[in-house]
């Protein structure tokens, strides 16, 4: 099925985790064990039991309830997940004023490591269910068994706010599980090209500025597909989402980027690796068959510049920060005394901004280094750097932003991939390796800018005549070499 | 691919460590010892010889 459609908003929710991996608690052993969605079914109207809360063991109606908080949040012993779940905390408040609204005399405890009443009226809703004599006990049970004869659960149990060892004796015991990234999501994920965050939630454009945008132009996120959350904030980012989406609908004309891809199609070989690096998927991949070059999407590229440093024919070019240029700036840089200066690559968006920061915070540094600005470190060719050596550089930097910033998605994955290769070449060439550095420099990092910029000013001066003079002849017969190889082509017009 | 067990070298202070790394998902290297991002991962045969 073929649709077509201005903008996309990804809201694909979120799955809760399964607790049987938290053994202690006995979740896959004992009946009266249940989680917080098996609690709400049991509770509703609706639900199998037309909202007669019984547990599962008797059909009784249990007098004294627990809950477990964290299950599958805030762990850092390798099992669930680090981050907190964001919406269980209020879950378990509601539902014990639940259990005391149905069942008045009803005792129910709560075991937790720190209740988040963050909210608007949250706090006034914890202290009721207080109030109710909900029991709050600081501390997360680390055994559970059961009575085989009664089917009653006793929960060992460190109160850490007395610090003694507790036995709780409960008739029903509720795992508040966490929640996870949907599951099946992946699908979804690549079609939109939606980079993830270390815990599997989709990444927002910017965290501040743009939170429900992603990075992929035209597609907006809202609910937990972004992070946990809860109705109210669903909610509402879902209104930002849409609020935004009709901006672009209705705007009737699209700005695109003036930093754009342009294949030549004469020089390109449809190997298909541009298509491939994209983070945009804003490249057709290329028909080798029938000779067909990958085709821009102008609006959909971002203008990283990942492809055109990528192309082993060098038939991509990125308008305003074609190759000849750059060249042209590290030529200038090594023109005069080029002993003297370190070279440093910085992307426009991290690392040339933390060289502001650093300048606005007259922060003091080696005023030897010379910055070439690229709009992503994922632009810098491994010619480029190649250059460099071969015109005299002592060393050469290349820096960009920290994973979790990249502008562009991950086309700074590639700038780590290739640093990889360069290092093994000059490796390989007998050039000392760490001549080339790497720094990830976020915008705000003025002081890591100015501290990098003094470390390697230090090794800059002890960067030899020699060595350069080696690393100037090598590199020179391996271009010879390498220009034996190549076949020379005749440039033809740029295709869009 | 899978990720796999490799060796790091720290270029800034020569500190060598093992790792993860997976090559369809590479992520950000950072020296446990003095911070710094440039982190070589070193060939799998240089890695075998030390």
């Amino acid at each position: 099925m073929n649709i077509e459609v201005g903008v996309v908003i990804a809201a694909t929710g979120m799955d809760v985790y399964d607790p049987t991996e938290y053994d202690e608690y006995g979740y896959t052993r004992f009946d009266n064990v249940i989680t917080s969605m098996e609690f709400e079914r049991l509770i509703c109207a609706g639900g199998p039991t037309e909202g007669h809360f019984i547990r599962p063991s008797d059909r009784k109606i249990p007098q004294k309830i627990g809950f477990i908080q964290c299950v599958g949040s805030r762990s850092q012993d390798g099992r669930g997940n680090p981050y907190c779940s964001n919406i269980c905390c209020m879950n378990t408040v509601k539902d014990t004023l639940l259990l005391c609204d149905h069942y008045p005399g009803v005792q129910a405890s709560v075991f937790y490591m720190d209740m988040r009443a963050f909210g608007k009226g949250f706090e006034d809703l914890y202290m009721r269910s207080k109030e109710e004599g909900v029991k709050y006990v600081r501390g997360i049970p680390g055994d559970v068994v059961e009575d085989p004869e009664t089917g009653n659960l006793i929960l060992t149990v460190e109160n850490t706010t007395t610090g003694k060892l507790e036995k709780h004796e409960l008739e029903m015991l509720v795992l508040s599980q966490g929640v996870i990234p949907r599951q099946d999501g992946d699908t979804v994920r690549k079609l939109l090209t939606l980079s993830t965050t270390s815990d599997g939630f989709v990444m927002e454009s910017h965290p501040k500025l743009k939170p429900v945008d992603a990075p992929t132009k035209g597609v907006f996120i809202a609910g937990c597909v972004e992070s946990p959350k809860d109705v109210k904030d669903s909610v509402t980012q879902a209104s930002a989402a849409a609020a935004r989406a009709s901006i672009l609908l209705n705007a009737g004309k699209t700005k695109i980027e003036a930093i754009t891809s342009q294949v030549d199609t004469e020089l390109c070989n449809f190997c298909g690796i541009c298509a491939k690096v994209c983070p945009y998927n804003a490249i057709g991949a290329p028909d080798r068959k029938a000779e067909k070059p990958p085709m821009i999407i102008q609006a959909a590229c971002a203008g990283c510049g990942a492809c055109a440093a990528e192309c082993p024919q060098d038939a991509i070019q990125m308008r305003h920060f074609r190759d000849e240029q750059i060249m042209a700036q590290v030529e200038a840089i090594v023109k005069d005394d080029p002993e003297k200066h370190l070279l440093t690559f910085a992307c426009n968006w991290c690392s040339y901004a933390g060289g502001d920061n650093a300048g606005t915070a007259r922060l003091q540094y080696p005023t030897s280094s010379r910055l070439v600005r690229t709009m992503c470190s994922g632009r810098v060719d491994e010619k480029f750097v190649m250059h460099a050596f071969k015109l005299g550089a002592p060393m050469v930097l290349v820096s960009g932003c920290h994973f979790a910033d990249c502008h562009y998605i991950n086309a700074v994955h590639w700038t780590q991939k290739r640093m990889d290769r360069l290092w093994n070449k000059l490796d390989k060439l007998g050039i000392r390796v760490d001549r080339l550095q790497l720094e990830w420099i976020s915008a705000a990092e003025g002081q890591k800018f100015a501290k990098v910029m003094r470390e390697l000013e230090e090794r800059v001066q002890a960067v030899t005549d020699e060595e350069i003079e080696f690393t100037k002849k090598v590199l020179a017969e391996e271009e010879e070499k390498a220009k034996k190889k190549k076949k020379p082509k005749a440039k033809a017009e740029v295709s869009v | 691919m899978v990720a796999k067990q490799v060796q790091f070298r720290c270029l800034m202070c020569g500190h060598e460590y093992s790792g993860m790394y997976d090559h369809d998902n590479v992520t950000e290297r950072s020296c446990p010892k003095c911070r710094s991002n440039s982190v070589r991962r070193l060939p799998d045969a240089k890695a075998a010889k030390k």
